[in-house]
């Protein structure tokens, strides 16, 4: 109980801090959203080869990648306002007070979630506006934007990590920017089938692809469960790998 | 969390003994130090950049591990009862610690929540305390706007929402300018007066001669000597008395000083004396309660005091007598502090 408590108080101070500059969520979506509206247009005939059968436009084929590229770009400098704590004093600040230690990193990892989850959805309201379909309807739409959170919690930890442990804002930020290709070689633009071997079988290991197809089946098809089961294994994984090396280096800082 | 432990009054607000920390680089940042604080005191660790009073401080707020030796708060180790120790004390930093996207009473109400302070008492202690700071008229404002002053204000009532019985100040003034401290000073001294127990760093020692009824002069991870400000200045030596004087009738200055001598021959606090340009120079025990008895003995037909001036140690002086150094070439920035 009393380490909801103390998480919920430090969230809402997480959650102000997305809200008070809007500046920020709204750069987060700009560049998904163009993305979505000049591919959509650019490789629109694109879908006439045989490995698109049965996607429909590109844009509706584009629209799910873009809303986990959302979730992507959102958590590329999650580690930062921890960073701003560390430096400022305001860690420590928190580190003397009667609180679980824990209960600040729960306090960043929570609004996460939700500024994710608003954000991702944003795009998906967006591409239906545009003219894409989501077969499912709103629980489905629901669950898409679930996936994205839940993924975008997982992978924060990209960031995190390097912060915590090189306590340095610029190479944080260079460490996000170097997994950008992992988004872009996913199957968030073309499908697999059209990607030389290599990367198809580096597909087969990216948790972004399993996730982005989980969505597709999601807007495309229904509730493919075995789709929808692999993804969340590839985001448990990936949690469990970069949010336990985030709480590794979060007890490393706060020792 | 463990039950609050029952603190009768007469244990010490602090106890340290041999208290040693060393950096994993192999510093020994703090080298042994033994320090008392009482109930309700107002004390100071005074010493240059790198001496150990942020380690130590760090260690009784309960962020930091000692190597060995003894560190407790109100009666309770800081290591084992940390929890217990984090609820009791208040801490404000060498920076400023505020969340610059929260409001002023937001920032004071994320720390009492922390607290557990009850909600109807909360916004009570808030608006008191903006009050106290002077920061009412803009609590609705965010921090990131405040002036370093108002920043300073707000930090301080940060570490104050809960009702500490023990204040951590680590350089609480450190970037003010003299007259935000100067009413920063005052602040301080008033909530000492209504019972907080006070650990201040600094190195600034107007600082620590003003707010302090005692203080250790701390230097390379040990403390030098220990006492009340009046004590350690006295103890380094005899204040400086400067005398114009005037002859009269004509005679020279050099006579004028000569016949000085002589009537103050036997006079018991007189340890020194130097004929200066004008005047003399003299060293004296306890000057200012001497001065009268002195001058009575100069003034006479021949001779006429026309200025007096009085300088005592300062503690610079006393930091001097016991590191050798002085402060201010000390003072230098802290170290920066590299990941990998």
């Amino acid at each position: 109980m009393a380490f909801a408590y103390e998480s919920w108080i430090l969230g809402l101070r997480s959650i102000r801090r997305v809200y008070r500059v809007p500046a920020n969520p709204i750069s987060i979506i700009l560049f998904p959203l163009i993305q979505l509206f000049v591919f959509s247009q650019l490789f629109r005939d694109i879908v006439q080869l045989p490995a698109f059968v049965g996607e429909g436009t590109y844009l509706q084929y584009l629209a799910p990648g873009q809303v986990l590229f959302t979730a992507f770009f959102a958590v590329a400098w999650s580690g930062g306002s921890l960073l701003a704590d560390y430096r400022n004093g305001y860690l420590d600040k928190l580190r003397a007070a009667p609180i679980h230690r824990y209960a600040i990193l729960a306090g960043e990892l929570v609004p996460l979630a939700i500024s994710v989850a608003a954000m991702s959805g944003t795009i998906l309201v967006v591409s239906v506006l545009l003219g894409a379909e989501v077969a499912t309807g709103v629980p489905g739409a629901l669950l898409i934007v679930v996936l994205a959170a839940a993924f975008g919690v997982a992978w924060s930890g990209v960031s995190f990590i390097p912060a915590l442990v090189t306590k340095n804002e610029q190479a944080t930020s260079t460490f996000s920017l170097l997994l950008f290709p992992v988004a872009f070689m996913s199957t968030a633009f073309v499908p697999a089938e059209l990607m030389p071997d290599w990367l198809q079988t580096f597909n087969g290991l990216n948790p972004i692809s399993y996730t982005i197809e989980a969505m597709r089946a999601l807007m495309n098809v229904g509730f493919d469960w075995p789709l929808i089961g692999r993804a969340a294994l590839a985001i448990a994984i990936l949690g469990l790998i970069l949010q336990g090396g985030t709480l590794w280096a979060f007890r490393r800082l706060t020792a | 969390m463990t039950a609050p432990a029952v603190v009768s009054a007469a244990v010490p607000a602090i106890e340290v003994e041999a208290l040693v920390k060393v950096y994993p680089g192999g510093t020994r940042a703090v080298d042994g130090i033994d320090v008392t604080v009482e109930r309700g005191e107002f004390f100071a660790f005074l010493g240059p950049n790198g001496a150990g009073k942020t380690t130590t401080i760090r260690i009784l707020t309960t962020l930091l591990r000692a190597t060995s030796g003894h560190a407790r708060v109100l009666g309770l180790d800081v290591g084992r009862e940390a929890g217990t120790v984090r609820r009791r004390i208040g801490f404000a930093m060498q920076t400023v610690a505020l969340e610059s996207l929260a409001t002023g009473r937001e920032n004071l109400e994320i720390v009492g929540h922390l607290h557990r302070v009850p909600a109807a008492e909360l916004r009570q202690r808030v608006d008191e305390l903006l009050d106290l700071m002077g920061l009412s008229s803009v609590a609705g404002k965010l921090a990131g706007t405040y002036s370093g002053g108002m920043r300073r204000r707000l930090d301080l009532a940060t570490a104050l929402v809960h009702r500490p019985d023990v204040l951590f100040l680590d350089e609480p003034t450190e970037g003010l300018d003299p007259q935000s401290r100067s009413a920063l000073w005052d602040e301080l001294a008033r909530i000492n007066r209504e019972g907080t127990t006070m650990l201040l760093t600094t190195h600034y020692m107007e600082e620590a001669d003003r707010l302090c009824a005692r203080l250790a002069i701390i230097d390379a991870g040990r403390i030098a000597v220990a006492g009340t400000p009046a004590e350690l200045k006295r103890a380094v030596g005899a204040d400086t008395v400067t005398l114009r004087l005037a002859a009269t009738d004509g005679a020279s200055t050099a006579g004028a000083q000569a016949s000085a001598a002589r009537r103050l021959e036997g006079f018991e606090p007189l340890v020194g004396l130097e004929a200066i340009e004008g005047g003399i120079r003299l060293a004296v025990h306890d000057a200012e309660g001497n001065i009268p008895a002195l001058l009575r003995r100069l003034d006479g037909d021949d001779l006429h005091v026309i200025g007096v001036a009085l300088e005592q140690p300062d503690l610079d002086d006393v930091f001097l007598r016991h590191t050798g150094r002085h402060i201010r070439e000390e003072a230098a920035d802290q170290p920066l502090e590299l990941g990998w």
